[in-house]
C-alpha cells in the first residue's frame, strides 16, 4: 500500500507514492535521486541525512515520508542560488570539510542557526551542531567556517529559511 | 630549492566545493542498472556449531532474486595474511555478527524480509571473549588448528635487558589496558559488486587499499587478480577500517548467482558489529632508569585480542611491541607479543596500527618515573628522545628529526613550566610524544615504495594516476599541489583521479602514514618524466636546449629569461600534434631503500623517514563528580615540510579528538560475547561539544627523503592524545590511569577512596 504526498522540495512540488514506512531521507535518495542527502545511522544520532523543514533542521531519517505531506523541504542541492551559498564557500575554504560526508547536514544545521541567530558566539555554533557527528576535522575548523559567516552579511538571504532556495 | 608556488599552500581540499554543494557521489550514492540490494544473515550466538540451514522459503519470496549460504561460495580459505576466513561460515560462527548467509533483492525491505526467512539451527559452544583468558588450558578453540588460541607469537630481544634493570636507580612495572573501539567513519563500509559475461568482477568500493584488496578478493573468489577491478569512489572516512572485510565479497557472490549487480552497504548496526575496530591489547611494562632518568631498559608483554580471525592484527600486535623503541635512545629492549583469538568481532587498523597503544603505555610509564626521579616530564623527555641523524636501536636510520622542537614548542605554548609551578588544585597539565613511520617494510613484505602516473592532454589538463586512495584525508589535493609545483601550473589545472586498478599504478595504499611520503614520491617521479617530454617540445618552440627549459606560472622559458616564453598550453598542444594525438604520458616510482627486518633480531631500517610529535592536555577534574574538562590541547608536530598546511592542521586537529574520544568517552562493550552498544546512540564519539579547540604547530625539519621534503601526519595526530590528558589527570589528582577509556565514575571512585 502506498500513500499519496504532497511535498515541495528546493521550490519544487513533487506528487508522490511513497510506502507509509519509508523516511524523508529515503523518498529524497531514492525518489529523488537527492544523494546530497547522506545516510550515516538511520537512528537520528548522527545528523549526516539534516535537511530544512518548513526551514528549521530536521534528522530526515526520522521524518516519515507522510509526515512530510504539506512541507517544504531543503536539501543541500537546493541551498546554493546561482552562486554557492557563503556557507558552502566558508566550509571549502577553511577547511571544514575532509571526507565531506557529514558536510551538507552540517552546513544545513549551520544555516538554520544563523537564520535565528546571525551573530552567534562559539558556544552557541558549538551547540547548535552538536547533533551533527564529524569523525574527521575535530570541528575547530568547522566552528570557525561558521563563525567566518556570522553577521558579516553572507549568510542573509532575505526571509532566510523557508525560501531560501528562492 | 628555488623558491615554491603551490607546495606550502593552504589551498581548500580539490574536492571540497564538490562535497559541500552535495555533488560528490560517495559510494552508497551509486546505482547501477538492475541494481539489487543486498541484506546478510548474522549469527546471532559468539559460537556455535551450524547444523543446518534452510534458504528455501527465502528464495521463493517475491522480489528476492539470489539466497546464498556457504555452498553457494567458492568454499576457499583466504585472508589478508592469514588464511582463516571464508566468505559465509562453514560448519561454525565464530562471533556475534559472523556472516551466515546472504540475500539479493529488488529494494532492502524485501531483502531484509527474506533474511527472517533463512531457518539456521545452531549448536552453542562455550565462548570466550577476553584474550587473556582465551590463552589459558582447557578454553575452546576457535580454530581448531591454534593450540591456546595463539594465532601469532612475535619476539624481539636487543641488548641485556636484565643487566640493564640490576643497573637502574628506579624501575616502574605495572599493567595496562587499552579498550577496544570502533572507527566510527561517517559512511558504513559497502560495495556494489557487478559481474560481466567473461566472469570478471568489479567492486565499487571504499578502501584505503585496492589492490591489496584484489589480490586477497582473486584468492577467495578463486579467480586469477586480473579477473578483478577495484574503483575506489570518493568515501566517507576509514581510519584504517575500511580494508578487507566480508561485506564485499558476499556482494559479489550474489552478484554472480543474481546475474545483476548487488548494492551491500552496512547499516549502521551491522558495521559496529563485524567492521574490524581497534584491537584491544593488555601491556605489562617494566621500565628502568637511572638517577638522572636516562633510560636503561624496557620490557613489554603484549596481548591482543584479534577477535574470530586474524585481519592485520599480528602486524598491528608486532608493531605495538616495538615501534615505540625508536622514539627513544633505548640500548635495551625485550617484548613479547601474543596475537590472541577470542569469541568477539574480527579486530584490525585504525589509526596509530599498535603504536597508539603502546605510547599510551610508554608515556604513561615515562610520566610515573618522571614523578619518582621528581624530574620534569618534559625534560626527562628531551633528556632520553632520538635526534636527527641517529639509528635507532632497531636500525631505523632517523633522518629529520623534530622531536625536541616539538617539546620545546609546544610546552612553550602551553605555557608548561608556568602551569607546573603555579598547579591549582584539580587542574593538571601533561605531555606525551610519539614517533611513527611513513610507510613500514615490516607490513609491505614484497616491496615498499609508489608509482604513478601523469598524463597530460592536448588542452594542457594534466591528470594523475596514484595508488593511495583519498578517505577525506586531502591525499588527492597533497597529489595535485605536488604536481602542480613540478610541472610549474597553477592547482587548478591538475585533476586526480580516482583509484581504479584498470588504470592506476599498482599502489599498496593509504595507511601506515604512507600516502604523502610514498605516493606522493611516486607522483612527483611521474610528474618529472612528463616534465621531460613536455620540456623537449618546448625546447624546440625556443630553439633551446632542453636541459635549459623551465616551466613557472604555466609559462615555458629559458633558465634567466623567463621574457620569452611559451604558454603550457601551446606546448601540450604541439606535443600532441607531433605525436600523432598520442598524450603525453609520465611515469615513475619512488624506491625508499628500505629493508625488510631480520626474521629473527627485527633489525631493519622500515620507513624512510619517521615523523615526531609532542602534545600537551591540560584538564581541570571536578571533586564533586569526577568530571573531566580538556581546558587546552597543544600538539607539535614534525611533518617535514607540510605540503598543505591547513589540510594538516586539520589532521591534527582531527586525530587529536580522536584521541581524546577513546580516552575519555570510547568503549566497545562487550557483554556474553555479543556487543551491548553498537549504535551512536549508547556508543558515543566526541561531538563538538565535547571537542576542545586544539592548537596545531607544525614544526617543518625538511625530509631529505620526502617529496618536496615532506613526511606523514595521519597516525601520529592521534597516537600521543590520550596519554597527554591522562598524565594531565594525573597531574592534577595523582590518580594514575591504566585502563581506557576514564570515566567520571572511575576518578570519582579514586578520590572517594582519599581521606576527606
Amino acid at each position: 500500500m502506498k500513500v499519496r504526498i504532497n511535498v515541495i522540495v528546493n521550490g519544487e512540488k513533487h506528487h508522490l507514492e511513497v510506502k507509509p514506512n519509508h523516511t524523508l531521507v529515503d523518498v529524497l535518495r531514492e525518489e529523488l535521486s537527492l544523494t546530497g542527502t547522506k545516510k550515516g545511522c538511520g537512528s537520528g544520532k548522527c545528523g549526516s541525512c539534516t535537511v530544512l523543514m518548513d526551514g528549521r533542521p530536521v534528522n530526515s531519517c526520522l521524518i516519515l515520508a507522510p509526515q512530510a505531506d504539506g512541507r517544504e523541504v531543503v536539501t543541500i542541492e537546493g541551498l546554493a542560488g546561482r552562486e554557492p551559498h557563503p556557507l558552502q564557500k566558508a566550509f571549502a575554504e577553511k577547511g571544514a570539510i575532509q571526507c565531506g560526508y557529514c558536510a551538507p547536514g552540517m552546513i544545513l544545521t549551520a544555516k538554520a542557526l544563523l537564520d535565528v541567530n546571525p551573530n552567534p558566539q562559539e558556544e552557541e555554533i558549538r551547540s547548535a551542531i552538536a547533533g551533527n557527528l564529524c569523525r574527521c576535522t575535530g570541528y575547530s575548523k568547522t566552528v570557525e567556517a561558521i563563525r567566518s559567516c556570522a553577521n558579516s552579511g553572507r549568510n542573509n538571504r532575505p526571509s532566510a529559511g523557508r525560501k531560501a532556495y528562492a | 630549492m628555488r623558491d615554491l608556488d603551490v607546495v606550502g599552500q593552504s589551498y581548500p581540499q580539490i574536492d571540497a566545493m564538490e562535497k559541500a554543494m552535495g555533488k560528490t557521489k560517495f559510494v552508497s550514492d551509486l546505482a547501477l542498472p538492475n541494481m539489487l540490494y543486498g541484506r546478510i544473515l548474522r549469527s546471532p550466538y559468539a559460537h556455535a556449531r551450524i547444523k543446518h540451514i534452510d534458504i528455501s522459503k527465502a528464495k521463493s519470496l517475491t522480489g528476492v532474486k539470489a539466497v546464498v549460504a556457504y555452498a553457494d561460495t567458492p568454499g576457499i580459505k583466504f585472508g589478508p595474511r592469514t588464511e582463516d576466513w571464508t566468505i559465509l561460515a562453514s560448519d561454525k560462527v565464530r562471533f556475534c555478527g559472523d556472516e551466515v548467509a546472504a540475500v539479493a533483492a529488488v529494494d532492502e525491505d524485501i531483502a531484509e524480509g527474506a533474511l527472517d526467512l533463512i531457518k539456521v539451527e545452531y549448536e552453542e559452544l562455550p565462548m570466550v571473549s577476553d584474550p587473556l583468558e582465551a590463552m589459558e588450558p582447557d578454553v575452546p578453540l576457535i580454530h581448531e588448528d591454534k593450540p591456546g588460541n595463539i594465532a601469532f607469537e612475535f619476539k624481539i630481544d636487543v641488548g641485556d635487558v636484565d643487566e640493564a634493570f640490576k643497573n637502574s636507580y628506579v624501575i616502574y612495572e605495572d599493567r595496562y589496558y587499552t579498550n577496544q573501539v570502533y572507527q566510527a567513519y561517517l559512511e558504513p563500509m559497502g560495495a556494489i559488486a557487478d559481474v560481466d559475461l567473461s566472469g570478471r568482477i568489479t567492486f565499487w568500493v571504499g578502501t584505503q587499499i585496492p589492490n591489496m584488496m584484489r589480490m586477497t578478493y582473486a584468492k577467495a573468489m578463486g579467480v586469477s587478480p586480473d579477473s578483478i577491478r577495484v574503483i575506489v569512489p570518493d568515501y566517507g572516512g576509514a581510519f584504517g577500517a575500511k580494508m578487507e572485510n566480508n561485506v564485499h565479497l558476499v556482494a559479489a557472490v550474489l552478484a554472480q548467482k543474481a546475474g545483476y549487480p548487488v548494492k551491500m552497504i552496512n547499516t549502521r548496526h551491522d558495521d559496529f558489529i563485524a567492521g574490524n575496530p581497534r584491537v584491544p591489547m593488555y601491556i605489562d611494562i617494566k621500565l628502568g632508569a637511572t638517577r638522572e632518568g636516562i633510560l636503561t631498559g624496557k620490557e613489554v608483554r603484549v596481548v591482543g585480542g584479534a577477535g574470530a580471525r586474524v585481519v592485520y592484527a599480528h602486524a598491528i600486535v608486532a608493531t605495538a611491541c616495538y615501534r615505540a623503541d625508536s622514539l627513544y635512545r633505548f640500548k635495551h629492549v625485550r617484548s613479547k607479543g601474543y596475537t590472541v583469538y577470542t569469541n568477539t568481532v574480527p579486530t584490525s587498523c585504525f589509526r596509530g596500527f599498535g603504536n597508539a597503544q603502546m605510547t599510551f603505555v610508554l608515556e604513561s610509564a615515562l610520566d610515573t618515573i618522571a614523578d619518582q626521579l621528581d624530574i620534569d616530564p618534559a625534560e626527562l623527555r628531551i633528556k632520553n628522545g632520538i635526534g636527527p641523524d641517529e639509528v635507532s636501536i632497531h636500525g631505523w636510520i632517523i633522518n629529520s628529526c623534530g622531536l625536541k622542537d616539538c617539546i620545546s614548542k609546544a610546552t612553550e605554548a602551553a605555557k608548561w613550566q608556568e602551569k607546573r609551578q603555579l598547579k591549582k588544585p584539580f587542574r593538571g597539565i601533561g605531555i606525551s610524544c610519539c614517533n611513527h613511520v611513513s610507510g613500514n617494510r615490516a607490513f609491505a613484505r614484497e616491496f615498499d615504495g609508489a608509482g604513478g602516473i601523469v598524463r597530460i592532454g592536448r588542452d594542457g589538463r594534466v591528470t594523475v594516476y596514484a595508488g593511495e586512495s583519498d578517505m577525506g584525508q586531502g591525499q588527492k589535493t597533497v597529489f595535485a599541489q605536488i604536481v602542480a609545483e613540478r610541472l610549474g601550473v597553477p592547482l587548478n589545472l591538475v585533476h586526480v583521479a580516482i583509484v581504479d586498478t584498470d588504470f592506476s599504478p599498482f599502489g599498496l595504499g593509504s595507511f601506515a602514514t604512507r600516502g604523502t611520503l610514498m605516493g606522493g614520491n611516486g607522483v612527483l617521479a611521474a610528474a618529472d618524466d612528463a616534465f621531460k617530454q613536455l620540456a623537449d617540445v618546448a625546447a624546440e618552440m625556443l630553439e633551446a636546449n632542453p636541459n635549459d627549459v623551465e616551466c613557472s606560472n604555466e609559462k615555458f622559458f629559458v633558465k634567466g629569461s623567463p621574457e620569452r616564453n611559451v604558454p603550457f598550453k601551446d606546448v601540450t598542444e604541439k606535443a600532441t600534434f607531433v605525436r600523432y594525438g598520442s598524450p603525453v604520458i609520465g611515469t615513475g616510482f619512488y624506491n625508499p631503500g628500505t629493508e625488510l627486518p631480520d626474521a629473527e633480531t627485527k633489525y631493519g631500517n622500515i620507513s624512510p623517514a619517521y615523523p615526531f610529535a609532542c602534545q600537551v592536555a591540560e584538564v581541570e577534574v571536578d571533586p564533586d563528580t569526577g568530571q573531566i574538562k580538556v581546558l587546552n590541547f597543544v600538539a607539535a608536530h614534525d611533518i617535514g615540510r607540510a605540503i598543505n598546511p591547513m589540510a594538516t592542521e586539520g589532521q591534527i586537529q582531527g586525530g587529536v579528538i580522536q584521541g581524546l574520544g577513546w580516552a575519555l568517552m570510547e568503549n566497545m562493550v562487550t557483554e556474553n560475547g555479543s556487543i551491548a552498544n553498537p549504535d551512536f546512540l549508547d556508543y558515543l564519539i566526541p561531538t563538538a561539544l565535547d571537542s576542545p579547540n586544539i592548537t596545531p604547530i607544525l614544526v617543518e625539519p625538511i625530509e631529505s627523503s620526502g617529496p618536496y621534503g615532506a613526511k606523514g601526519i595521519g597516525e601520529p595526530a592521534l597516537n600521543p592524545a590520550m596519554s597527554a590528558i591522562t598524565n594531565a589527570i594525573y597531574n592534577a589528582t595523582g590518580i594514575r590511569i591504566k585502563e581506557l577509556p576514564v570515566s567520571a565514575e572511575k576518578i570519582l571512585k579514586e578520590l572517594n577512596k582519599r581521606p576527606k
